[in-house]
């Protein structure tokens, strides 16, 4: 008998009042971990209460104070590093080693969040007329919600909810039904802390829940982070009743590799860019575009290295690329795949039908790489979330800048050279919000704003960074004379 | 074989070879050596849980777990000196593999004590 999962509200377990469940399985073994229930506009309403009726005493809660929970938060996710990697591995389908990186980035969050006593300071002026000062107060500004994917179950949680509390808001969290284990774990670690009752809430569900929290009155603003037609009516519904909104969209993130770029040290890492997370994050690669010679180069190294990768299940720590999440996931790349050579690319390695032993019912699709992808088809035009490659060639520097910034798309670009004038050209002209230099994951670290323009975005503040304290603050100036 | 084809299954292989060493010194009466053995053991599940950096993750290759294993067996100084030279020429080994510097560090550390 699997557990139901409880949503966390008001420092308390409670039973969503969902009349629908859905089961979260390990994608891998198939064993059914959990049911999650697809929490109501009802569930909503009464975190939002408790958020709301917490509103005051957290905000004037010292800021010191806030920080210093943060402190000990981060303690608690070290002590309980290790398990919370299992979690993140077993109900999501990645590699150890890469429920470790992201566990680690969501430490990096909470490292952030702890500076926040430094980054809420504001500015002040004397004397702007006679007798008359200055100065900016930035304050908390209400009760934030985050709607989080499925891909990095805890860190991008993280990206939110530890700068949004310290700033002095209250905070309700709605994950990825799919994977809302390594969450519940994250609440069960905030539960300890002790934190006033209300000040973080954990909501499960799907769309029920997430209209909900964008159409309540009482929410301030909504974080998200998704695929880009989601992203898009995230957008479109906060905005329509009048929130802040950060919505984070899907991805071609396309890779220019030069031919001076060292090309055995460049594939090294676009193996890891490519099919890390089973190439299931908006930072993966999705297709390389070889330059001159580079292609050819390229394509051989490639076909030798992705073909050796092992894929097996994450909790082996000798596998090298996991499950992606779900067999409906599995089918819709498959399908994907096989209408990239309908189009007439050229199948260099196929990742379709693996099986692997002890895990034969496991949401499998081995490392796949395509090549000769023309520029108007699917595979180079459409996100595949997935562990497919696409090689492309470009006949010049030029060129390959003119077929990337042709996506719709523009979350990461990266060049491999080691050419400072092909570098810094790249940075001036790929329009994307996180470009790569010899990185195949162009991945912000915490105190950066998360990047992202055209469809891979939507809004005006990002999360991470400084965006964050600007987009989880009020700014209010004060003009004094006293006399 | 066992392949040590990932940061993590080095870095574990490491905390499992220093946990290994450590109860051998322990029950060889050998306080000193097994405390630490112990100590590189926590050293080294710290790199694990600090050094794994999410964007530089790489295959690694040519390195097999079977090249290292420990003869447990032989209690004698020699065997000891044994597998101490084992312990030794894996950190020695697997150190260069690692992209990430301060993770490196502490591989290249311990196989400077192993080898005395």
């Amino acid at each position: 008998m699997s557990k139901t999962i409880k949503n966390y509200v008001n420092g308390e377990w409670l039973d969503s009042t969902a009349a629908q469940f859905s089961p979260v399985r390990d994608p891998a073994t198939c064993e059914l971990l959990a049911q999650c229930p697809d929490s109501t506009a009802e569930d909503v309403a009464i975190a939002v209460e408790a958020a709301k009726a917490a509103f005051d005493e957290w905000r004037s809660t010292p800021v010191l104070v806030r920080a210093q929970y943060m402190h000990h938060f981060k303690v608690m996710v070290e002590d309980n590093f290790e398990e919370i990697s299992r979690i993140v591995v077993r109900e999501h389908g990645k590699t150890m080693d890469e429920a470790r990186g992201e566990v680690r980035r969501g430490i990096e969050s909470i490292d952030f969040a702890m500076s926040v006593p430094v980054l809420m300071r504001s500015d002040g002026l004397e004397d702007i007329s006679s007798g008359i000062d200055e100065t900016t107060l930035r304050q908390p500004a209400g009760i934030f919600a985050a709607i989080t994917p499925f891909n990095f179950p805890f860190m991008v949680p993280l990206w939110f909810l530890p700068t949004a509390i310290t700033c002095g808001n209250t905070f309700i969290l709605k994950p990825s039904p799919q994977t809302p284990l390594s969450t519940e774990f994250l609440f069960e670690m905030l539960d300890e802390l002790d934190l006033p009752e209300g000040v973080v809430n954990l909501v499960n569900g799907g769309v029920a829940s997430a209209t909900a929290l964008m159409e309540h009155p009482d929410i301030t603003g909504v974080s998200f982070v998704g695929s880009s037609p989601v992203a898009k009516i995230i957008y479109e519904t906060c905005t329509r009743n009048g929130k802040r909104v950060q919505a984070q969209g899907g991805a071609k993130n396309y890779i220019a590799v030069m031919p001076d770029a060292n090309i055995e040290a460049s594939v090294s890492n676009i193996l890891g860019a490519a099919y890390g997370c089973a190439g299931q994050r908006c930072l993966a690669a999705a297709v390389a575009v070889g330059v001159g010679d580079a292609y050819d180069q390229l394509k051989d190294e490639l076909a030798k290295r992705v073909a050796a990768l092992k894929v097996g299940y994450g909790l082996d720590e000798t596998s090298q690329m996991g499950t992606v999440i779900s067999d409906a996931a599995r089918e819709r790349i498959e399908d994907m795949i096989a209408q990239s050579l309908d189009d007439g690319a050229d199948l260099v390695v196929d990742g379709r039908n693996l099986s692997v032993d002890g895990y034969e019912n496991g949401s499998w699709v081995g490392p796949t790489l395509i090549a000769d992808v023309e520029p108007e088809t699917t595979m180079a035009t459409e996100e595949v979330f997935g562990p497919v490659l696409s090689l492309m060639k470009a006949d010049s520097f030029e060129d390959a800048v003119d077929i990337i910034n042709q996506s719709r798309y523009g979350n990461a670009a990266s060049i491999f050279t080691n050419n400072g004038k092909y570098a810094r050209e790249f940075k001036y002209s790929v329009n994307a919000g996180n470009i790569g230099v010899n990185i195949g994951v162009a991945a912000p670290s915490a105190s950066f704003p998360f990047g992202g323009q055209k469809d891979s975005f939507f809004g005006d503040l990002h999360g991470q960074g400084m965006d964050s304290i600007e987009f989880y603050t009020e700014r209010k100036i004060v003009i004094e004379r006293w006399v | 074989m066992a392949s040590l084809n990932t940061f993590g299954a080095i870095l574990s292989h490491a905390v499992e070879l220093e946990s290994q060493l450590s109860a051998w010194y322990s029950r060889l009466g050998e306080a000193d050596k097994a405390k630490a053995a112990d100590k590189r053991r926590v050293k080294l599940e710290r790199a694990r849980r600090e050094n794994v950096v999410e964007i530089t993750l790489e295959p690694i290759e040519g390195l097999n777990a079977d090249d290292y294993t420990l003869d447990l067996n032989d209690d004698s100084a020699a065997g000891q000196q044994a597998a101490a030279q084992v312990a030794a020429r894996f950190y020695q080994d697997v150190a260069p593999k690692i992209n990430v510097r301060a993770a490196q560090r502490t591989l290249e550390r311990c196989g400077r004590e192993h080898a005395g």
